[in-house]
C-alpha cells in the first residue's frame, strides 16, 4: 500500500515536470524512501534519471546520512543490529558472551545495550579476576547473568568477605563463583538464611555444609519452594532416615534439584523393581540421578542375562553404581559382559 | 559410490533429505521423539564446520560517529561483519530449520518403527502415507486383569480366571476374527464373497481403505503363548493404539476372561523393518545420516512404495 502510494507520487512528478518546483514534496518522498529497505533506494535512482549528475551524487550522500539517522531511531530486532556500532558489545563478543541468548530474556537486551565497557563492565571483570575466576569463564558468566553489572561493587566485596568469614577456602570460593553466576546476586543475609536452612534441615556440620555448597553451588540459590518439595519427597515419600538423608545430600546435592515427580518414579523403580534397600541406595546415590528409562533398560538387560545380582554377599555381584556409569558401550562391555549387537536386539524387543 | 568424509555443515544440511526409521520407545510421546531428533540434528550441525561471519561491503559509509571507538573503526577496517557472528546472531542451525513430519502416528504406549520425513523427504513421506502401507504389530496381552483404558498403567477394573484359556482357543478365535474382517472388507466394497467380481477384486491385490478413518485388519495370528501372557501378530491399516487395545479386550471377553495390552510394538511399516530402525542411543547426526542412506536404498529397491498403481481404493462407507 505504502509503496504504491510512493510510486504514484513519483509518477505524478515525472508527468507534470514540476519536480524542481515542489522540492518540498521531493524531499519528503526521499525521506520516506530512506525509511524503507536498500532495494527501494535503487528505485529512487532509477526514478530520478532526469536529474543532472552532481545532483544525483548529492542526493546519494543525503541518503547515506539519512541512513545513519535511521540507525538511531528505527527499533531493532536484536542486539546483532548494534554490534557493529558498539564497543561494549564487541568486547562482549570477544569475551565469548552469547548475545543471542541474552536478548531472548525480557529487558536484558536493553540493559546490555546501555552498558559502557570501560565504566560499567571492566571493574566487575577485575573483581572477578581478583577472586580467581578464570578469564575463559567470563563469557559464560555474563551470558548467564548480565545483571551482575547492576550490583554495587562494595556489596559484592562484602558477599565475598562473608564467604571468607564462613571459612570457605579460596578454591571453594572460586568454584562457587564459576559454577553459579547468580550467587553474587544474593545478599549476605539471604545466603546466610539459606545456608542456615540446609544446616538445620539436615543437621550438617560446618564442614559438610561447606562441602555441599561447594559441590553444587546452584543448590543454595535454587527455588526455595522446589527445595522444600524435594526435601519432603526424599524424607516423607521415600522414607530415608535423617542420617541416610544427610549422606545422600552431601554426596549428591543435585538430587534436590530434580523434579520430585521424576525422582519418586526413579526411586520406586529402584526400590520395588530392582529390589535395592534404602541402605544400598544411599551407598550409590548415582542411581537416583540416572533417568528412569536408562535404569529400566539396563536392569532388564542384566535380568535377561541373569546377571542382575546386586547383593555383595553373593557370587556374580554387579555393583549398582557401576551399572549407571558410562555410556551404553561401556555398560555392555564391562558390566553386562555382552556385546552391543545383543543389547540393540534386546532394546528392539521392548 | 565412493564415500567421502564431510566436515562442512552446509553440505550435510543440503543432503539431509529423505526418510528415517526411528525406534520409538514405549512411554515416550511422539512430539518428544520428534523434538529430540530435530534438536540433535541442529546440535550436530552446529558442532561441524560452519560458515564464517560475512564481510562488510567495502564501500559502506561509516555508520555512527565513531569518535571514541577505535575498535569499531578497526573492526570495520578488517571488514568482518560482527553482527553475523555466531555469538551475536545465534546458532547457525536451529531445530525449527529442520522440517520433520511422521508418516503415520504411533500412540504413547506403542514402541517400534516410526518413520519420519526430513526436509525434502516430507514429499516422500506424504506419498508413502497415501499408499496406505500395512503395519505389522506384535501385541502382548496379559490375561487376568482388565484395566480402565486397556493399558498397563491405568486402574484395574476387573479380575478373572484364565486357566481355561489355551493356545488353541486363542488361535481359533484369531482365525475367525481374521476371516470376519476379510469378509467385512468385501462387503464394504459391495460384492458378495462367492462371486466372480470378488475374485477379480482379490486378484488385483490388497484392498485398501481410501481414507484414514476406517481401521482395517488383514491378519491376526498367535505367535507366542505363555500363561498369563500371549502375543499376537497383527497386520493392519489405519489402526490406532486404542483400536488394538479394544480388540485385545474384546478377544479376551470372547475367551471368557479379561485382558489388557502389556506391550504394543510395531515391527514393520511397509518395507521398513525394525532391524534397520535407529535406537535412542543412535539419535545423533552421524546415525541419522547413516539411517537416511539405508532407507533411501530401501526406497530405491521398492519404488512402488512411492508411486503405486491404484489398487481398488474403495470408499469406506
Amino acid at each position: 500500500m505504502f509503496s504504491l502510494w510512493l510510486r504514484n507520487i513519483a509518477k505524478i512528478q515525472n508527468k507534470t515536470q514540476i519536480g524542481t518546483k515542489c522540492s518540498i514534496i521531493n524531499q519528503q518522498v526521499r525521506q520516506l524512501r530512506t525509511l524503507r529497505s536498500v532495494q527501494n533506494e535503487i528505485q529512487v535512482e532509477s526514478a530520478e534519471q532526469s536529474l543532472p549528475q552532481e545532483q544525483r551524487i548529492k542526493s546519494h550522500k543525503e541518503i547515506a546520512l539519512d541512513f545513519g539517522n535511521r540507525e538511531a531511531h528505527v527499533p531493532s530486532f536484536n542486539l546483532a543490529a548494534h554490534v557493529n556500532n558498539s564497543t561494549t558489545l564487541q568486547q562482549f563478543i570477544s569475551l565469548g558472551v552469547d548475545l543471542h541468548s541474552i536478548e531472548r530474556r525480557k529487558g536484558l537486551g536493553d540493559f546490555v545495550l546501555r552498558l559502557d565497557f570501560e565504566k560499567d563492565v571492566k571493574p566487575y571483570l577485575r573483581f572477578l579476576a581478583d577472586q580467581g575466576v578464570a578469564p575463559d569463564d567470563f563469557g559464560r558468566l555474563i551470558t548467564k547473568n548480565p545483571l551482575l553489572f547492576k550490583e554495587d561493587l562494595d556489596a559484592l566485596q562484602t558477599r565475598m568477605e562473608y564467604l571468607e568469614s564462613k571459612r570457605f577456602s579460596v578454591e571453594a570460593r572460586q568454584r562457587i563463583l564459576t559454577q553459579n553466576p547468580y550467587w553474587l546476586m544474593f545478599s549476605t543475609r539471604r545466603i546466610d538464611r539459606r545456608l542456615g536452612y540446609f544446616q538445620k534441615e539436615f543437621h550438617l556440620s560446618g564442614h559438610d555444609i561447606r562441602l555441599l555448597a561447594t559441590k553444587e553451588p546452584r543448590l543454595i540459590t535454587y527455588n526455595m519452594d522446589h527445595l522444600r518439595k524435594s526435601v519432603f519427597t526424599l524424607r516423607e515419600e521415600m522414607g530415608f532416615s535423617s542420617k541416610e538423608l544427610q549422606t545422600l545430600i552431601v554426596h549428591k546435592p543435585r538430587l534436590m534439584m530434580i523434579s520430585p515427580d521424576d525422582i519418586i518414579e526413579r526411586f520406586s523403580y529402584i526400590h520395588n523393581e530392582m529390589g535395592l534397600s534404602h541402605k544400598q541406595i544411599v551407598q550409590c546415590p548415582e542411581l537416583l540421578a540416572s533417568r528412569e528409562f536408562r535404569l529400566r533398560e539396563r536392569h532388564e538387560f542384566l535380568k535377561l542375562l541373569g546377571r542382575a545380582q546386586y547383593d555383595p554377599q553373593k557370587d556374580l555381584y554387579v555393583s549398582p553404581s557401576d551399572m549407571v556409569l558410562g555410556n551404553n558401550f561401556y555398560f555392555v562391555r564391562n558390566v553386562a559382559k555382552s556385546d552391543l549387537q545383543t543389547f540393540d536386539l534386546f532394546l528392539k524387543t521392548r | 559410490m565412493a564415500l567421502a568424509k564431510v566436515y562442512d555443515a552446509a553440505t550435510v544440511f543440503k543432503h539431509l533429505n529423505g526418510i528415517i526409521n526411528v525406534y520409538k520407545p514405549a512411554g515416550m510421546k511422539l512430539k518428544h521423539v520428534r523434538n529430540a531428533i530435530i534438536g540433535n540434528i541442529a546440535k550436530g550441525l552446529n558442532e561441524m564446520e560452519l560458515r564464517e561471519p560475512r564481510k562488510l561491503a567495502r564501500d559502506t559509509p561509516l555508520l555512527g560517529t565513531g569518535t571514541a571507538a577505535d575498535s569499531v573503526l578497526h573492526n570495520i577496517a578488517s571488514n568482518t561483519d560482527l553482527s553475523d557472528h555466531i555469538l551475536a546472531a545465534g546458532p547457525r542451525y536451529m531445530p525449527r530449520d529442520v522440517r520433520c513430519a511422521t508418516v503415520a502416528t504411533l500412540g504413547d504406549h506403542t514402541s517400534g518403527v516410526l518413520l519420519f520425513g526430513i526436509n525434502d523427504g516430507l514429499k516422500q513421506s506424504i506419498h508413502i502415507q497415501r499408499n496406505r502401507p500395512i503395519r505389522v504389530y506384535h501385541v502382548t496381552a496379559r490375561m487376568g486383569t482388565a484395566t480402565e483404558n486397556h493399558m498397563p498403567d491405568s486402574r484395574v477394573t476387573v479380575r478373572a480366571n484364565h486357566r481355561h484359556v489355551s493356545a488353541d482357543r486363542i488361535s481359533g478365535l484369531a482365525a475367525s476374527l481374521q476371516a470376519s474382517h476379510q469378509r467385512k472388507m468385501y462387503e464394504m466394497c459391495g460384492v458378495d464373497l462367492q462371486t466372480q467380481a470378488a475374485y477379480e477384486l482379490a486378484c488385483k491385490g490388497l484392498i485398501r481403505p481410501a481414507d484414514n478413518s476406517q481401521p482395517v485388519l488383514y491378519g491376526i495370528k498367535l505367535i507366542h503363548f505363555e500363561r498369563p501372557n500371549f502375543t499376537l501378530e497383527l497386520h493392519a491399516i489405519n489402526e490406532s493404539e486404542q483400536f488394538i487395545a479394544a480388540l485385545i479386550h474384546d478377544m479376551a471377553i470372547e475367551l471368557r476372561t479379561v485382558a489388557h495390552c502389556s506391550q504394543l510394538r510395531c515391527v514393520r511399516h511397509a518395507h521398513f523393518d525394525v532391524t534397520d530402525s535407529l535406537l535412542r542411543h543412535g539419535w545423533h547426526l552421524p546415525g541419522i545420516v547413516k539411517n537416511l542412506r539405508r532407507q533411501r536404498e530401501i526406497l530405491e529397491a521398492n519404488p512402488q512404495l512411492l508411486e503405486q498403481e491404484r489398487i481398488e481404493l474403495h470408499a469406506a462407507s
